[in-house]
Protein backbone atom coordinates (compact mmCIF):
# COMPACT_ATOMS: atom_id res chain seq x y z
CA UNK A 1 0.00 0.00 0.00
CA UNK A 2 1.93 3.13 -1.50
CA UNK A 3 0.47 6.63 0.34
CA UNK A 4 1.02 10.01 -1.13
CA UNK A 5 0.56 12.29 2.15
CA UNK A 6 -0.55 15.71 1.02
CA UNK A 7 0.00 18.54 4.19
CA UNK A 8 -0.01 22.73 4.20
CA UNK A 9 0.72 22.47 8.18
CA UNK A 10 3.64 20.89 9.47
CA UNK A 11 1.81 19.37 12.32
CA UNK A 12 -0.94 17.98 9.99
CA UNK A 13 2.22 16.83 7.91
CA UNK A 14 3.60 14.65 11.05
CA UNK A 15 0.20 13.21 11.99
CA UNK A 16 -0.89 12.13 8.31
CA UNK A 17 2.40 10.44 7.96
CA UNK A 18 1.33 8.92 11.69
CA UNK A 19 -1.60 8.55 9.96
CA UNK A 20 0.04 6.22 7.44
CA UNK A 21 2.07 3.78 9.36
CA UNK A 22 3.31 0.65 8.38
CA UNK A 23 2.35 1.99 4.36
CA UNK A 24 4.81 3.00 1.68
CA UNK A 25 5.26 6.64 2.16
CA UNK A 26 5.27 9.64 -0.43
CA UNK A 27 4.93 13.02 1.37
CA UNK A 28 4.00 16.50 -0.71
CA UNK A 29 4.27 19.71 1.30
CA UNK A 30 2.92 22.85 0.39
CA UNK A 31 2.64 26.71 1.48
CA UNK A 32 3.66 26.52 5.73
CA UNK A 33 4.66 23.35 5.78
CA UNK A 34 7.61 23.55 2.62
CA UNK A 35 8.76 26.37 4.34
CA UNK A 36 9.55 23.95 7.27
CA UNK A 37 10.28 20.48 5.42
CA UNK A 38 13.66 20.12 5.80
CA UNK A 39 12.56 19.35 9.40
CA UNK A 40 10.16 16.38 8.00
CA UNK A 41 11.67 15.08 5.23
CA UNK A 42 13.35 12.55 7.16
CA UNK A 43 10.32 10.42 7.19
CA UNK A 44 9.58 9.77 3.57
CA UNK A 45 10.90 10.54 -0.26
CA UNK A 46 9.36 14.66 -0.01
CA UNK A 47 8.62 16.63 -2.43
CA UNK A 48 8.34 20.69 -1.36
CA UNK A 49 6.04 23.42 -3.28
CA UNK A 50 6.64 26.69 -2.61
CA UNK A 51 3.06 27.71 -2.77
CA UNK A 52 -0.04 28.53 -1.12
CA UNK A 53 -2.05 28.63 -4.40
CA UNK A 54 -4.38 25.71 -4.63
CA UNK A 55 -4.34 25.91 -8.20
CA UNK A 56 -0.57 26.03 -8.85
CA UNK A 57 -0.27 23.46 -6.19
CA UNK A 58 -2.73 20.62 -8.01
CA UNK A 59 -0.91 21.33 -11.09
CA UNK A 60 2.41 19.98 -9.57
CA UNK A 61 0.22 17.26 -7.47
CA UNK A 62 -0.60 15.66 -10.76
CA UNK A 63 2.51 15.21 -11.84
CA UNK A 64 3.70 13.39 -8.56
CA UNK A 65 0.46 11.36 -8.74
CA UNK A 66 1.35 10.30 -12.21
CA UNK A 67 4.80 9.25 -11.04
CA UNK A 68 4.26 7.87 -7.81
CA UNK A 69 0.89 5.69 -8.57
CA UNK A 70 -0.19 6.26 -4.92
CA UNK A 71 -2.58 3.68 -3.80
CA UNK A 72 -4.08 6.01 -1.02
CA UNK A 73 -3.99 10.17 -1.22
CA UNK A 74 -3.79 10.78 2.77
CA UNK A 75 -4.16 14.24 4.61
CA UNK A 76 -5.85 15.83 7.42
CA UNK A 77 -8.85 18.06 6.66
CA UNK A 78 -7.67 21.65 6.38
CA UNK A 79 -9.03 24.39 3.46
CA UNK A 80 -6.17 24.52 1.15
CA UNK A 81 -6.00 20.56 1.00
CA UNK A 82 -9.87 20.22 0.42
CA UNK A 83 -9.82 22.23 -1.76
CA UNK A 84 -6.31 20.89 -4.07
CA UNK A 85 -7.12 17.22 -3.62
CA UNK A 86 -11.21 17.80 -4.54
CA UNK A 87 -9.79 18.95 -7.93
CA UNK A 88 -7.52 15.56 -7.81
CA UNK A 89 -10.50 13.51 -7.11
CA UNK A 90 -12.26 15.57 -10.16
CA UNK A 91 -9.49 14.91 -12.42
CA UNK A 92 -9.09 11.25 -11.85
CA UNK A 93 -12.53 9.73 -10.74
CA UNK A 94 -11.13 9.07 -7.04
CA UNK A 95 -13.77 8.84 -4.07
CA UNK A 96 -12.69 11.24 -1.50
CA UNK A 97 -13.73 11.06 1.60
CA UNK A 98 -13.83 14.18 4.58
CA UNK A 99 -13.72 14.37 8.15
CA UNK A 100 -12.76 11.07 8.62
CA UNK A 101 -12.49 9.66 12.21
CA UNK A 102 -10.86 5.96 11.46
CA UNK A 103 -10.41 3.95 8.76
CA UNK A 104 -8.59 0.91 7.41
CA UNK A 105 -7.43 -1.32 4.74
CA UNK A 106 -8.58 -4.59 3.86
CA UNK A 107 -7.65 -6.43 0.86
CA UNK A 108 -7.21 -3.34 -1.18
CA UNK A 109 -10.43 -1.73 0.18
CA UNK A 110 -10.66 1.05 2.34
CA UNK A 111 -13.02 1.55 5.40
CA UNK A 112 -13.93 4.33 6.88
CA UNK A 113 -16.04 6.39 9.12
CA UNK A 114 -17.14 9.61 9.18
CA UNK A 115 -19.84 11.94 10.39
CA UNK A 116 -23.00 12.55 8.44
CA UNK A 117 -25.59 14.64 8.84
CA UNK A 118 -24.11 17.30 10.86
CA UNK A 119 -22.70 15.11 13.20
CA UNK A 120 -25.75 13.52 14.48
CA UNK A 121 -24.95 10.11 12.70
CA UNK A 122 -22.41 8.12 11.51
CA UNK A 123 -21.95 6.18 8.44
CA UNK A 124 -19.45 3.35 7.67
CA UNK A 125 -18.21 3.66 3.98
CA UNK A 126 -16.11 1.31 1.50
CA UNK A 127 -13.84 1.92 -1.44
CA UNK A 128 -11.81 0.78 -4.03
CA UNK A 129 -8.04 2.04 -4.15
CA UNK A 130 -7.04 4.56 -5.51
CA UNK A 131 -8.89 6.86 -3.37
CA UNK A 132 -8.43 10.19 -0.87
CA UNK A 133 -9.06 10.11 2.32
CA UNK A 134 -8.51 13.19 4.71
CA UNK A 135 -8.65 12.75 8.45
CA UNK A 136 -9.93 15.19 11.18
CA UNK A 137 -7.44 17.02 13.05
CA UNK A 138 -5.84 15.83 16.58
CA UNK A 139 -6.84 12.39 15.86
CA UNK A 140 -3.37 10.72 15.10
CA UNK A 141 0.00 11.33 17.58
CA UNK A 142 2.12 13.46 15.30
CA UNK A 143 5.59 11.69 14.72
CA UNK A 144 8.68 13.22 15.66
CA UNK A 145 10.23 15.66 12.97
CA UNK A 146 12.72 13.86 11.17
CA UNK A 147 15.38 16.08 9.32
CA UNK A 148 15.87 15.08 5.58
CA UNK A 149 16.62 17.21 2.52
CA UNK A 150 13.16 17.53 0.31
CA UNK A 151 12.98 17.67 -3.74
CA UNK A 152 12.31 21.36 -4.81
CA UNK A 153 9.07 21.14 -7.11
CA UNK A 154 8.16 24.56 -9.10
CA UNK A 155 4.94 25.76 -8.21
CA UNK A 156 2.72 24.68 -11.36
CA UNK A 157 0.56 27.27 -13.55
CA UNK A 158 -2.56 28.86 -12.24
CA UNK A 159 -4.73 31.51 -13.75
CA UNK A 160 -5.87 32.65 -9.69
CA UNK A 161 -3.53 36.03 -8.72
CA UNK A 162 -3.15 35.99 -4.93
CA UNK A 163 -3.86 39.74 -4.20
CA UNK A 164 -2.31 38.73 -0.27
CA UNK A 165 -3.10 37.45 2.84
CA UNK A 166 -4.35 39.23 5.87
CA UNK A 167 -4.06 37.88 9.30
CA UNK A 168 -7.23 36.75 11.32
CA UNK A 169 -7.11 38.16 15.08
CA UNK A 170 -7.03 35.20 17.07
CA UNK A 171 -7.42 35.12 21.03
CA UNK A 172 -4.90 31.88 21.47
CA UNK A 173 -7.87 30.82 24.12
CA UNK A 174 -8.30 27.09 24.74
CA UNK A 175 -12.06 26.24 24.67
CA UNK A 176 -11.05 22.47 23.82
CA UNK A 177 -8.82 22.57 27.54
CA UNK A 178 -11.74 24.71 29.53
CA UNK A 179 -13.71 22.91 32.16
CA UNK A 180 -16.63 25.37 31.83
CA UNK A 181 -17.72 27.20 28.69
CA UNK A 182 -20.27 29.82 28.31
CA UNK A 183 -21.71 29.72 24.82
CA UNK A 184 -23.17 32.66 23.58
CA UNK A 185 -25.59 32.70 20.26
CA UNK A 186 -27.37 35.50 18.45
CA UNK A 187 -29.58 35.88 20.73
CA UNK A 188 -26.89 38.68 22.39
CA UNK A 189 -28.29 41.81 20.44
CA UNK A 190 -25.20 43.61 20.26
CA UNK A 191 -21.16 42.84 21.31
CA UNK A 192 -21.03 44.94 24.53
CA UNK A 193 -23.92 42.51 25.98
CA UNK A 194 -21.45 39.60 25.98
CA UNK A 195 -19.58 40.88 29.15
CA UNK A 196 -22.66 39.20 31.07
CA UNK A 197 -21.36 36.23 29.35
CA UNK A 198 -17.78 36.87 30.25
CA UNK A 199 -18.35 37.72 33.90
CA UNK A 200 -20.34 34.56 34.53
CA UNK A 201 -17.56 32.68 32.42
CA UNK A 202 -14.91 34.29 35.53
CA UNK A 203 -17.22 33.73 38.31
CA UNK A 204 -17.07 30.13 37.38
CA UNK A 205 -13.08 29.91 36.47
CA UNK A 206 -14.49 29.21 32.17
CA UNK A 207 -13.70 30.94 29.05
CA UNK A 208 -16.36 31.97 26.43
CA UNK A 209 -17.14 30.48 23.03
CA UNK A 210 -20.22 31.29 20.35
CA UNK A 211 -21.80 29.78 17.51
CA UNK A 212 -20.76 30.56 14.37
CA UNK A 213 -22.63 33.76 13.38
CA UNK A 214 -21.63 35.59 16.49
CA UNK A 215 -17.74 34.62 16.45
CA UNK A 216 -17.71 34.01 12.38
CA UNK A 217 -19.96 36.69 10.78
CA UNK A 218 -20.38 39.26 13.53
CA UNK A 219 -17.07 39.15 14.16
CA UNK A 220 -18.10 38.92 18.48
CA UNK A 221 -15.52 36.89 19.03
CA UNK A 222 -12.05 36.10 17.91
CA UNK A 223 -12.56 33.18 15.42
CA UNK A 224 -10.91 30.54 17.66
CA UNK A 225 -14.00 30.50 20.35
CA UNK A 226 -16.00 29.48 17.35
CA UNK A 227 -17.92 26.48 18.56
CA UNK A 228 -19.31 23.61 15.93
CA UNK A 229 -18.34 21.20 13.49
CA UNK A 230 -16.96 23.69 11.13
CA UNK A 231 -14.72 25.44 14.54
CA UNK A 232 -14.05 23.91 17.67
CA UNK A 233 -15.14 20.89 19.57
CA UNK A 234 -15.26 21.13 23.16
CA UNK A 235 -15.89 18.68 26.26
CA UNK A 236 -16.17 20.70 29.41
CA UNK A 237 -17.30 19.63 32.51
CA UNK A 238 -20.32 22.22 31.96
CA UNK A 239 -21.47 23.91 29.19
CA UNK A 240 -23.87 26.74 29.13
CA UNK A 241 -25.35 27.97 26.51
CA UNK A 242 -27.07 31.02 26.32
CA UNK A 243 -29.24 32.89 23.32
CA UNK A 244 -27.86 29.76 21.33
CA UNK A 245 -31.14 27.61 19.18
CA UNK A 246 -29.46 24.31 18.98
CA UNK A 247 -28.73 23.37 15.20
CA UNK A 248 -26.73 20.22 14.95
CA UNK A 249 -23.86 21.98 13.47
CA UNK A 250 -23.22 23.45 16.97
CA UNK A 251 -24.61 20.80 19.33
CA UNK A 252 -22.64 17.82 17.50
CA UNK A 253 -19.27 19.80 18.57
CA UNK A 254 -20.74 19.54 22.10
CA UNK A 255 -21.44 16.27 22.52
CA UNK A 256 -19.01 15.18 24.72
CA UNK A 257 -19.73 18.02 27.64
CA UNK A 258 -20.96 16.09 31.03
CA UNK A 259 -23.24 18.25 31.95
CA UNK A 260 -25.19 20.95 29.23
CA UNK A 261 -27.20 24.13 30.18
CA UNK A 262 -29.58 25.90 27.81
CA UNK A 263 -31.22 29.44 28.66
CA UNK A 264 -33.04 30.68 25.98
CA UNK A 265 -36.38 32.67 25.84
CA UNK A 266 -38.23 30.01 23.13
CA UNK A 267 -39.47 27.25 24.61
CA UNK A 268 -40.03 25.72 21.87
CA UNK A 269 -35.64 25.38 21.03
CA UNK A 270 -34.94 22.42 20.07
CA UNK A 271 -31.75 22.75 22.24
CA UNK A 272 -33.59 22.15 25.24
CA UNK A 273 -33.82 18.74 23.76
CA UNK A 274 -30.17 18.45 23.73
CA UNK A 275 -29.50 19.55 27.09
CA UNK A 276 -29.74 18.37 30.60
CA UNK A 277 -31.22 21.40 32.21
CA UNK A 278 -33.33 24.14 30.41
CA UNK A 279 -34.30 27.84 31.85
CA UNK A 280 -36.84 29.71 30.15
CA UNK A 281 -36.01 32.85 30.34
CA UNK A 282 -34.79 36.49 28.28
CA UNK A 283 -31.21 36.26 29.26
CA UNK A 284 -30.75 40.14 29.47
CA UNK A 285 -33.01 39.34 33.18
CA UNK A 286 -32.13 36.16 34.27
CA UNK A 287 -28.02 35.92 33.53
CA UNK A 288 -27.60 39.00 35.59
CA UNK A 289 -29.76 37.11 38.73
CA UNK A 290 -27.56 34.00 38.30
CA UNK A 291 -24.67 36.19 38.47
CA UNK A 292 -26.04 37.48 41.43
CA UNK A 293 -26.19 34.44 43.02
CA UNK A 294 -23.17 33.04 42.60
CA UNK A 295 -21.70 36.12 43.91
CA UNK A 296 -23.40 35.49 46.99
CA UNK A 297 -22.58 32.03 47.34
CA UNK A 298 -19.26 32.88 46.80
CA UNK A 299 -19.27 35.71 49.41
CA UNK A 300 -20.94 33.33 51.96
CA UNK B 1 -22.48 39.00 -18.48
CA UNK B 2 -22.72 35.38 -19.24
CA UNK B 3 -25.36 33.29 -17.41
CA UNK B 4 -24.93 31.62 -14.06
CA UNK B 5 -24.98 28.50 -12.60
CA UNK B 6 -25.72 27.25 -9.05
CA UNK B 7 -25.43 24.27 -7.57
CA UNK B 8 -28.09 23.01 -5.55
CA UNK B 9 -28.32 20.07 -2.90
CA UNK B 10 -31.56 18.74 -1.90
CA UNK B 11 -30.23 17.52 1.50
CA UNK B 12 -31.35 14.91 3.71
CA UNK B 13 -32.27 17.86 6.54
CA UNK B 14 -30.14 16.72 10.43
CA UNK B 15 -33.03 18.58 12.11
CA UNK B 16 -34.86 15.77 11.65
CA UNK B 17 -32.71 12.85 11.84
CA UNK B 18 -34.85 9.45 12.65
CA UNK B 19 -33.36 5.84 13.58
CA UNK B 20 -35.08 2.55 13.76
CA UNK B 21 -35.36 0.66 16.65
CA UNK B 22 -32.06 -1.08 16.52
CA UNK B 23 -30.31 2.74 16.01
CA UNK B 24 -29.38 2.35 12.54
CA UNK B 25 -30.27 5.58 10.43
CA UNK B 26 -34.19 5.68 9.39
CA UNK B 27 -32.86 7.21 5.96
CA UNK B 28 -36.65 6.87 4.58
CA UNK B 29 -38.01 8.75 7.36
CA UNK B 30 -35.56 11.69 6.74
CA UNK B 31 -36.75 14.38 4.54
CA UNK B 32 -34.90 16.42 1.87
CA UNK B 33 -34.63 20.53 2.30
CA UNK B 34 -32.41 22.38 -0.05
CA UNK B 35 -28.81 22.42 1.61
CA UNK B 36 -28.42 25.68 4.19
CA UNK B 37 -25.44 27.15 2.47
CA UNK B 38 -26.97 26.86 -1.28
CA UNK B 39 -29.47 29.80 0.26
CA UNK B 40 -26.44 32.00 0.37
CA UNK B 41 -25.44 31.07 -3.04
CA UNK B 42 -28.53 31.48 -4.75
CA UNK B 43 -28.24 35.10 -2.99
CA UNK B 44 -24.77 35.80 -4.48
CA UNK B 45 -26.13 34.67 -7.94
CA UNK B 46 -28.95 36.97 -7.58
CA UNK B 47 -26.88 40.27 -6.39
CA UNK B 48 -24.43 39.33 -9.08
CA UNK B 49 -27.28 39.36 -11.83
CA UNK B 50 -28.82 42.54 -10.72
CA UNK B 51 -25.68 44.47 -11.18
CA UNK B 52 -23.85 42.62 -14.46
CA UNK B 53 -27.36 40.98 -16.10
CA UNK B 54 -26.89 37.48 -17.30
CA UNK B 55 -29.19 33.99 -16.57
CA UNK B 56 -29.65 31.99 -13.54
CA UNK B 57 -29.63 28.64 -14.03
CA UNK B 58 -29.83 25.86 -11.25
CA UNK B 59 -28.93 22.49 -11.39
CA UNK B 60 -29.83 19.63 -9.12
CA UNK B 61 -29.12 16.07 -9.08
CA UNK B 62 -31.27 13.91 -6.64
CA UNK B 63 -28.83 11.78 -4.29
CA UNK B 64 -31.15 9.34 -2.33
CA UNK B 65 -33.80 7.62 -3.29
CA UNK B 66 -36.65 6.46 -3.86
CA UNK B 67 -37.66 8.99 -5.70
CA UNK B 68 -41.70 8.53 -5.09
CA UNK B 69 -40.99 9.61 -1.71
CA UNK B 70 -38.59 12.53 -2.41
CA UNK B 71 -40.88 14.26 -5.08
CA UNK B 72 -42.26 16.58 -2.85
CA UNK B 73 -39.21 17.44 -0.97
CA UNK B 74 -37.43 17.49 -4.19
CA UNK B 75 -40.14 20.01 -5.60
CA UNK B 76 -39.98 22.48 -2.77
CA UNK B 77 -36.26 22.60 -2.87
CA UNK B 78 -36.30 23.89 -6.52
CA UNK B 79 -39.19 25.44 -5.83
CA UNK B 80 -37.90 27.48 -3.09
CA UNK B 81 -34.22 28.22 -4.95
CA UNK B 82 -36.56 29.80 -8.04
CA UNK B 83 -38.53 31.89 -5.76
CA UNK B 84 -35.12 33.17 -4.22
CA UNK B 85 -33.94 34.22 -8.38
CA UNK B 86 -32.50 31.28 -9.86
CA UNK B 87 -34.00 32.04 -13.38
CA UNK B 88 -34.45 28.22 -14.64
CA UNK B 89 -33.73 24.31 -13.08
CA UNK B 90 -32.65 21.71 -14.26
CA UNK B 91 -33.16 18.61 -12.18
CA UNK B 92 -31.76 15.10 -12.53
CA UNK B 93 -33.46 12.55 -10.42
CA UNK B 94 -33.72 8.73 -11.23
CA UNK B 95 -34.11 5.66 -9.00
CA UNK B 96 -30.87 4.09 -11.09
CA UNK B 97 -28.91 7.20 -9.93
CA UNK B 98 -29.34 6.29 -6.18
CA UNK B 99 -28.23 6.29 -3.92
CA UNK B 100 -25.28 8.48 -4.84
CA UNK B 101 -21.86 9.34 -4.21
CA UNK B 102 -19.69 12.40 -5.08
CA UNK B 103 -18.01 10.82 -8.16
CA UNK B 104 -20.97 10.06 -10.01
CA UNK B 105 -22.62 13.92 -9.02
CA UNK B 106 -19.71 15.68 -10.42
CA UNK B 107 -19.73 13.43 -13.66
CA UNK B 108 -23.23 14.14 -13.90
CA UNK B 109 -23.32 17.54 -13.23
CA UNK B 110 -20.57 18.59 -15.93
CA UNK B 111 -22.61 15.93 -18.09
CA UNK B 112 -25.60 18.46 -17.92
CA UNK B 113 -23.77 21.47 -18.26
CA UNK B 114 -21.78 20.05 -21.45
CA UNK B 115 -25.28 18.49 -23.15
CA UNK B 116 -27.41 20.70 -22.75
CA UNK B 117 -24.60 23.61 -24.12
CA UNK B 118 -24.59 25.78 -21.31
CA UNK B 119 -21.39 28.08 -21.23
CA UNK B 120 -21.58 29.62 -17.73
CA UNK B 121 -19.10 33.10 -16.74
CA UNK B 122 -19.46 31.44 -12.88
CA UNK B 123 -20.89 28.10 -11.05
CA UNK B 124 -21.73 29.11 -7.38
CA UNK B 125 -21.65 26.12 -5.18
CA UNK B 126 -22.04 26.12 -1.12
CA UNK B 127 -18.61 25.38 0.94
CA UNK B 128 -20.35 22.18 2.43
CA UNK B 129 -23.54 20.32 2.47
CA UNK B 130 -25.46 19.92 5.44
CA UNK B 131 -25.81 16.08 5.16
CA UNK B 132 -22.38 14.91 3.56
CA UNK B 133 -20.55 17.77 4.93
CA UNK B 134 -17.57 17.04 1.86
CA UNK B 135 -16.85 20.25 0.48
CA UNK B 136 -15.72 18.68 -2.54
CA UNK B 137 -18.24 18.79 -5.21
CA UNK B 138 -17.22 22.44 -6.65
CA UNK B 139 -13.41 21.56 -6.54
CA UNK B 140 -14.45 18.10 -9.15
CA UNK B 141 -16.61 19.81 -11.54
CA UNK B 142 -13.83 23.09 -11.94
CA UNK B 143 -10.91 20.24 -12.57
CA UNK B 144 -13.34 18.59 -14.89
CA UNK B 145 -14.47 21.61 -16.77
CA UNK B 146 -10.80 23.08 -16.63
CA UNK B 147 -12.06 26.26 -14.93
CA UNK B 148 -9.95 28.43 -12.35
CA UNK B 149 -11.80 27.46 -9.10
CA UNK B 150 -12.19 30.25 -5.60
CA UNK B 151 -12.95 27.95 -2.49
CA UNK B 152 -14.36 28.85 0.66
CA UNK B 153 -15.07 32.39 -1.08
CA UNK B 154 -16.39 35.18 1.70
CA UNK B 155 -16.85 37.65 -0.46
CA UNK B 156 -17.51 38.40 -4.32
CA UNK B 157 -17.62 40.34 -6.91
CA UNK B 158 -16.99 40.74 -10.86
CA UNK B 159 -15.31 44.03 -11.85
CA UNK B 160 -14.10 45.06 -15.33
CA UNK B 161 -14.40 41.23 -16.49
CA UNK B 162 -12.33 39.55 -13.44
CA UNK B 163 -13.64 37.58 -10.32
CA UNK B 164 -12.24 39.32 -6.83
CA UNK B 165 -12.81 37.40 -4.17
CA UNK B 166 -11.91 36.83 -0.57
CA UNK B 167 -11.35 33.47 0.58
CA UNK B 168 -11.50 31.98 3.75
CA UNK B 169 -9.03 30.17 5.69
CA UNK B 170 -7.76 28.83 8.72
CA UNK B 171 -5.46 31.66 10.21
CA UNK B 172 -6.01 34.04 7.62
CA UNK B 173 -8.29 35.55 4.67
CA UNK B 174 -6.83 35.80 1.37
CA UNK B 175 -7.75 37.88 -1.68
CA UNK B 176 -7.27 36.58 -4.96
CA UNK B 177 -8.29 37.12 -8.38
CA UNK B 178 -9.35 35.08 -11.47
CA UNK B 179 -10.72 35.46 -14.90
CA UNK B 180 -14.15 34.60 -15.99
CA UNK B 181 -15.37 32.02 -16.35
CA UNK B 182 -14.85 30.11 -12.81
CA UNK B 183 -16.11 28.16 -10.21
CA UNK B 184 -16.43 29.83 -6.22
CA UNK B 185 -17.64 28.01 -3.81
CA UNK B 186 -19.25 30.33 -0.91
CA UNK B 187 -19.37 30.26 2.81
CA UNK B 188 -22.20 31.38 5.36
CA UNK B 189 -21.08 34.61 6.04
CA UNK B 190 -21.00 36.07 2.26
CA UNK B 191 -24.54 37.23 3.21
CA UNK B 192 -27.90 37.60 4.21
CA UNK B 193 -30.38 35.16 2.13
CA UNK B 194 -34.07 37.40 1.95
CA UNK B 195 -37.13 35.45 2.50
CA UNK B 196 -38.80 35.51 -1.12
CA UNK B 197 -41.23 37.88 -1.59
CA UNK B 198 -45.05 36.90 -1.62
CA UNK B 199 -45.01 37.54 -5.92
CA UNK B 200 -41.55 35.82 -5.88
CA UNK B 201 -42.87 32.81 -4.34
CA UNK B 202 -45.88 33.11 -7.06
CA UNK B 203 -43.57 33.74 -10.11
CA UNK B 204 -41.57 30.48 -9.04
CA UNK B 205 -44.35 28.17 -10.67
CA UNK B 206 -44.20 29.76 -14.00
CA UNK B 207 -40.50 29.39 -14.14
CA UNK B 208 -38.68 26.56 -16.80
CA UNK B 209 -38.22 23.38 -15.27
CA UNK B 210 -36.71 20.90 -17.13
CA UNK B 211 -36.51 16.57 -15.85
CA UNK B 212 -33.57 14.45 -16.71
CA UNK B 213 -33.78 10.63 -16.48
CA UNK B 214 -30.48 8.05 -15.94
CA UNK B 215 -31.13 7.60 -19.69
CA UNK B 216 -30.08 11.54 -20.06
CA UNK B 217 -26.64 11.58 -18.54
CA UNK B 218 -25.81 7.66 -19.28
CA UNK B 219 -22.16 8.68 -19.70
CA UNK B 220 -22.02 10.06 -16.02
CA UNK B 221 -23.13 6.72 -14.00
CA UNK B 222 -21.23 4.95 -12.17
CA UNK B 223 -20.82 5.39 -8.26
CA UNK B 224 -17.91 3.74 -6.22
CA UNK B 225 -18.61 4.12 -2.27
CA UNK B 226 -20.65 1.36 -0.72
CA UNK B 227 -22.17 2.69 2.40
CA UNK B 228 -21.98 -0.26 5.11
CA UNK B 229 -23.41 1.06 8.19
CA UNK B 230 -25.17 4.55 9.03
CA UNK B 231 -26.46 4.65 12.74
CA UNK B 232 -27.40 7.65 14.53
CA UNK B 233 -25.14 9.04 17.67
CA UNK B 234 -27.54 8.76 20.52
CA UNK B 235 -27.72 11.62 22.85
CA UNK B 236 -29.71 11.03 26.07
CA UNK B 237 -29.76 14.25 28.12
CA UNK B 238 -32.03 15.20 30.87
CA UNK B 239 -33.98 17.36 29.19
CA UNK B 240 -35.43 18.96 32.40
CA UNK B 241 -36.59 22.33 32.28
CA UNK B 242 -36.10 24.32 35.56
CA UNK B 243 -39.23 26.08 36.81
CA UNK B 244 -40.08 28.61 39.75
CA UNK B 245 -42.17 31.23 40.83
CA UNK B 246 -39.07 33.86 39.98
CA UNK B 247 -35.95 33.96 38.22
CA UNK B 248 -34.08 33.87 41.91
CA UNK B 249 -35.58 30.72 42.52
CA UNK B 250 -34.85 29.47 39.35
CA UNK B 251 -31.35 30.42 39.70
CA UNK B 252 -31.14 28.80 42.94
CA UNK B 253 -31.89 26.13 42.18
CA UNK B 254 -29.92 25.62 39.12
CA UNK B 255 -26.82 26.40 41.24
CA UNK B 256 -28.03 23.57 43.55
CA UNK B 257 -28.27 21.04 40.61
CA UNK B 258 -24.91 22.07 39.41
CA UNK B 259 -23.06 21.80 42.42
CA UNK B 260 -24.61 18.51 43.44
CA UNK B 261 -23.20 17.17 39.99
CA UNK B 262 -19.94 18.45 40.96
CA UNK B 263 -19.23 20.73 37.72
CA UNK B 264 -19.00 24.14 39.66
CA UNK B 265 -17.71 24.95 43.07
CA UNK B 266 -18.85 28.08 44.86
C1 LIG C 1 -22.26 23.34 6.83
C2 LIG C 1 -22.61 24.17 8.04
C3 LIG C 1 -21.71 24.27 9.08
C4 LIG C 1 -22.03 25.02 10.22
N1 LIG C 1 -21.14 25.06 11.24
C5 LIG C 1 -21.50 25.66 12.40
C6 LIG C 1 -20.62 25.64 13.53
O1 LIG C 1 -19.51 25.09 13.48
N2 LIG C 1 -21.04 26.26 14.66
C7 LIG C 1 -22.26 26.88 14.77
O2 LIG C 1 -22.59 27.41 15.85
N3 LIG C 1 -23.08 26.93 13.71
C8 LIG C 1 -22.73 26.35 12.54
N4 LIG C 1 -23.58 26.42 11.47
C9 LIG C 1 -24.76 27.33 11.56
C10 LIG C 1 -25.94 26.69 12.26
O3 LIG C 1 -26.72 26.00 11.32
C11 LIG C 1 -26.82 27.77 12.91
O4 LIG C 1 -27.20 28.71 11.94
C12 LIG C 1 -26.14 28.51 14.06
O5 LIG C 1 -25.56 27.61 14.97
C13 LIG C 1 -27.17 29.37 14.78
O6 LIG C 1 -26.52 30.17 15.75
P1 LIG C 1 -27.33 30.72 17.01
O7 LIG C 1 -27.92 29.59 17.77
O8 LIG C 1 -26.41 31.65 17.73
O9 LIG C 1 -28.46 31.65 16.36
P2 LIG C 1 -30.01 31.40 16.17
O10 LIG C 1 -30.28 30.10 15.53
O11 LIG C 1 -30.54 32.62 15.54
O12 LIG C 1 -30.57 31.29 17.67
C14 LIG C 1 -30.69 32.35 18.55
C15 LIG C 1 -31.48 31.85 19.74
O13 LIG C 1 -31.49 32.87 20.74
C16 LIG C 1 -32.76 32.89 21.34
N5 LIG C 1 -32.94 34.24 21.91
C17 LIG C 1 -33.16 35.40 21.26
N6 LIG C 1 -33.22 36.43 22.12
C18 LIG C 1 -33.04 35.91 23.35
C19 LIG C 1 -33.00 36.46 24.65
N7 LIG C 1 -33.15 37.77 24.85
N8 LIG C 1 -32.81 35.63 25.69
C20 LIG C 1 -32.66 34.29 25.51
N9 LIG C 1 -32.69 33.71 24.31
C21 LIG C 1 -32.87 34.51 23.23
C22 LIG C 1 -33.73 32.56 20.25
O14 LIG C 1 -34.92 31.99 20.80
C23 LIG C 1 -32.94 31.54 19.41
O15 LIG C 1 -33.23 30.21 19.82
C24 LIG C 1 -23.27 25.69 10.31
C25 LIG C 1 -24.17 25.62 9.25
C26 LIG C 1 -23.86 24.86 8.13
C27 LIG C 1 -24.87 24.77 7.05
N1 LIG D 1 -26.50 16.37 -5.69
C1 LIG D 1 -26.13 17.62 -5.94
N2 LIG D 1 -26.73 18.35 -6.91
C2 LIG D 1 -26.34 19.63 -7.18
N3 LIG D 1 -25.38 20.26 -6.49
C3 LIG D 1 -24.74 19.59 -5.51
C4 LIG D 1 -25.08 18.24 -5.17
N4 LIG D 1 -24.28 17.84 -4.18
C5 LIG D 1 -23.50 18.88 -3.86
N5 LIG D 1 -23.76 19.95 -4.66
C6 LIG D 1 -23.15 21.30 -4.60
O1 LIG D 1 -21.90 21.20 -3.94
C7 LIG D 1 -21.96 21.85 -2.67
C8 LIG D 1 -21.09 21.13 -1.67
O2 LIG D 1 -21.51 19.80 -1.52
P1 LIG D 1 -20.60 18.69 -0.83
O3 LIG D 1 -19.34 18.63 -1.59
O4 LIG D 1 -21.40 17.42 -0.93
O5 LIG D 1 -20.42 19.14 0.61
C9 LIG D 1 -23.44 21.89 -2.36
O6 LIG D 1 -23.77 22.87 -1.40
C10 LIG D 1 -24.01 22.20 -3.73
O7 LIG D 1 -23.78 23.55 -4.08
Amino acid sequence: MKALVVAEYPRDALESLAAAEGMDRVLLLFGPAAGESSRIAGHAKTYSINSRDPEAVYNSLRRVYDDEKPDLVLGVVSKNVKDILSRIAGVYDLPMSTEVTEFKIEGGKVVYKRGILSERAYSVEEVDTPAIILVNPRIYKPLDESPGEPITLEPGASRVKSLGFERKQLSGVKLEEAEVVVGVGRGFKKKEDLKLAFELAELLGGQVGGSRPVAADFKWLPEDAWIGISGKRISPKLYIAIGISGAPQHMSAVLGSKVIVAVNKDKNAPIFKLSDYGVVADLYQFIPVLIKKIKERKGS
Amino acid sequence: MGDIIVLLKAALNPEMVRSKPDGSLDQDAIPLKLSDIDRNAVEEAAKLKGKLGGKIIGITVLTVGPLARREKDLRMAVQEALAKGVDEAIIVADDSITPGDQVQTANIIVEVIKKSGLKPDLILASEATIDETTGQIAGRVAAKLDMPYISFARSLDVVDGKVVAERDLEEDLEKVEAPLPVVVSVTQEINQPRPPTLIQIRRASRKPQKRLTAQDVKDALGVRRRILERRIISVKRKQEIIDGSSLEEIADKLLDILEREGVVKL
